[in-house]
């Protein structure tokens, strides 16, 4: 079973990968291209949500505004710091890392339903200080951040970008990958199922949750950073937006957020179709109603997202080989326990 | 034989409810305890507090000698105390196997960063489902197990974190007999390696065939403690307890 697990999953490894390196070469315009840089970003915010989201089951509105974080300190790094483009985007990842150990401290103390509150309180704070701080911010007016390859082409630093967040998402998936199978990932996983449980059985579980929360913040930093220097325009309320943060949970919940891909799938289906409904329909607001109508099919009938679905219909058509989960009755008990006695006089 | 567990004056109250009220009891290395009292009196309570699992209003509870009272949950397991729940927890959606390997003993950065099924560890957490009956199951999600596999498996996960002391909150509370006995005969044994527990059970007779001694509680602190065949004729027991 665990063999089947590891094959489905470099299989999924094998294709991630070829698509990535290939979709360049066979996008038909700058456009499509353009357009799968945002679902890549998708990609890896998603993916770096699901550090918290997956292992721990911790719901947060915030982790958009964390990417805009990263990409604002990005952004100022380079026009108020006058650091280099990627300098920048690591030491901001690093600042909004530090950052996020007060910041999970704070909301990592109340769980369900507090956690989800305390997360959008988050980004209605930093809202309001990235709009009101505009000597510092550009406020309302934007953030305008110079482009890091200045000599290349719009399709060609298209092409640069995707490469980076390719290579950007292998990391975070790497990194998802190896916690996962860590005696620490398992600790939070028996977070997200029991957390008094998991305490009860000695897992220091507020130490677990705030070490994950500041690796999920810094890849989300870095995600939001990088996006920042391919844009290149920053504005508060789509940084700082409950909307955005929306999108990473029904990304992961939709592919199924204890699976390495399943942010990765939920991020190519629901930024395709955001990205169709746009084009289609224009400003009206058509993408939010298809968004809410596909959260709430999820949650009804894929409950634990599309790739868990898929497995489990492939489990079905195997032939079972599950153990049998029998109790054993006092007849056998007494039989076992007179072989055993049988055997100790024989010794 | 050395003093164990204590707790001098614990005292907790639920809003109006007085659930713990200055219970001083203790419990030496190497026995078998019992915990009885009607239903309310505080003894699940006192296990919670105990564990760290809810703080105290007031009092204190030492572990062999030292100071827990206001220590984290996960901090009293590394100080060599387990326990197991009134109705009965496992992580419904992880593997019997992953259960056991969930129990943490103090482990360095290095080590939680490595993979979680190093073959030591699977080997002994392989061993306490072996021993328990249920190492058939290993590869099967908790939550399709039956209630009497995952009282099992909750001890099983308990025992792999390597407590000394063991509180069991009601063992037996919907096991069918047969499983009953094996849970009577796994206590004994494990104590004869020097384990100590403390039981909370109403099974009267699970609790004078394997207790050495028993403590009874009534509105939240001790009316009367001793040997099995003491507390069976006690008149205290027998009217808060027994109702006779």
């Amino acid at each position: 079973m665990r063999n089947a697990s590891r094959v489905a999953t470099l299989g999924a490894a094998v294709v991630l990968a070829a698509a990535l390196l290939l979709f360049p070469s066979v996008a038909p315009n700058p456009y499509v291209l353009s357009a799968g840089i945002v679902v890549l970003n998708y990609a890896v915010v998603a993916t770096s949500w699901n550090f918290v989201g997956g292992f721990t089951g911790y719901i947060s509105l915030g982790h958009g505004a964390l990417a805009g974080l990263g990409g604002y300190a990005t952004g100022l790094l380079v026009t108020k710091a006058g650091l280099a483009s990627f300098l920048a985007l690591a030491v901001a990842a690093v600042l909004i890392a530090l950052l996020a150990v007060p910041l999970g401290m704070a909301a990592l103390r109340v769980r369900g339903a507090s956690f989800v509150i305390v997360s959008i309180a988050i980004v209605l704070i930093l809202l309001l200080v990235f709009q009101s701080w505009a000597s510092f911010t550009g406020g309302s007016r934007g953030l305008v951040i110079p482009r890091p390859f200045p000599d290349l082409s719009r399709p060609e630093h298209h092409r640069a970008f995707w490469y980076l967040y390719a290579g950007l998402l292998a990391l975070v998936l790497i990194a998802w990958w190896l916690i996962d199978r860590s005696r620490f990932g398992l600790g939070l996983k028996a977070i997200r199922e029991d957390e008094d449980k998991a305490e009860a059985l000695g897992t220091p579980t507020f130490a677990y949750k705030l070490i994950v929360f500041v690796v999920s913040a810094f890849f989300t930093a870095l995600g939001g950073g990088l996006y920042a220097l391919w844009f290149g325009d920053l504005d508060p309320v789509f940084q700082f937006s409950i909307l955005s943060g929306s999108y990473l949970v029904l990304m992961a919940l939709l592919g199924g957020v204890r699976n390495l891909f399943g942010p990765v799938v939920g991020a190519v289906v629901v930024g395709v179709a955001l990205e169709y409904f746009k084009v289609s329909f224009g400003d009206t607001q058509l993408h939010l109603v298809a968004t809410g109508v596909l959260l709430g099919l999820v949650v009804m009938f894929m409950p634990d997202g599309v790739l868990p679905a898929l497995g489990s219909l492939v489990k079905r058509l195997r032939p079972d080989d599950t153990a049998s989960i029998r109790e054993e009755t006092a007849s056998e008990l007494r039989d076992q326990r007179l072989a055993s006695s049988t055997a100790g006089d024989r010794r | 034989m050395t003093k164990s567990l204590e707790t001098h004056e614990l005292r907790k109250a639920f809003g109006g409810v007085t659930a713990l009220d200055g219970a001083s009891v203790s419990f030496r290395h190497g026995r078998v305890n019992a915990l009885i009292g009607p239903n309310g009196s505080g003894k699940t309570t006192f296990f919670n507090c105990v564990t760290g699992m809810i703080r105290p209003d007031s009092g204190t509870t030492t572990y062999q000698g030292q100071d827990i009272t206001r220590k984290a949950p996960h901090r009293i397991v590394h100080a060599g105390i387990g326990r197991t729940f009134q109705l009965c927890r496992v992580f419904p959606r992880m593997t019997a196997l992953d259960n056991v390997l969930a129990a943490v003993r103090p482990v360095g950065v290095t080590r939680a960063l490595l993979g979680a099924r190093h073959r030591s560890e699977v080997d002994r957490a392989r061993s306490w489902l072996t021993r328990l009956g249920i190492e058939h199951l290993a590869g099967v999600e908790a939550r399709t197990m039956s209630w009497g596999q995952q009282k099992l498996l909750e001890l099983a996960g308990v025992l792999n974190a390597g407590p000394e002391t063991i509180l069991l909150d009601e063992p037996a509370g919907g096991v069918n007999p047969a499983l009953l006995d094996r849970i009577g005969t796994l206590v004994r044994e494990l104590n004869a390696e020097g384990r100590t527990f403390v039981i909370v059970e109403h099974n009267m007779d699970l609790v004078m065939s394997i207790s050495d001694h028993i403590v009874v509680f009534d509105r939240g602190r001790p009316i009367a403690e001793g040997p099995p065949q003491q507390i069976r004729t006690d008149e205290r027991v027998l009217g808060a307890y027994l109702g006779v």
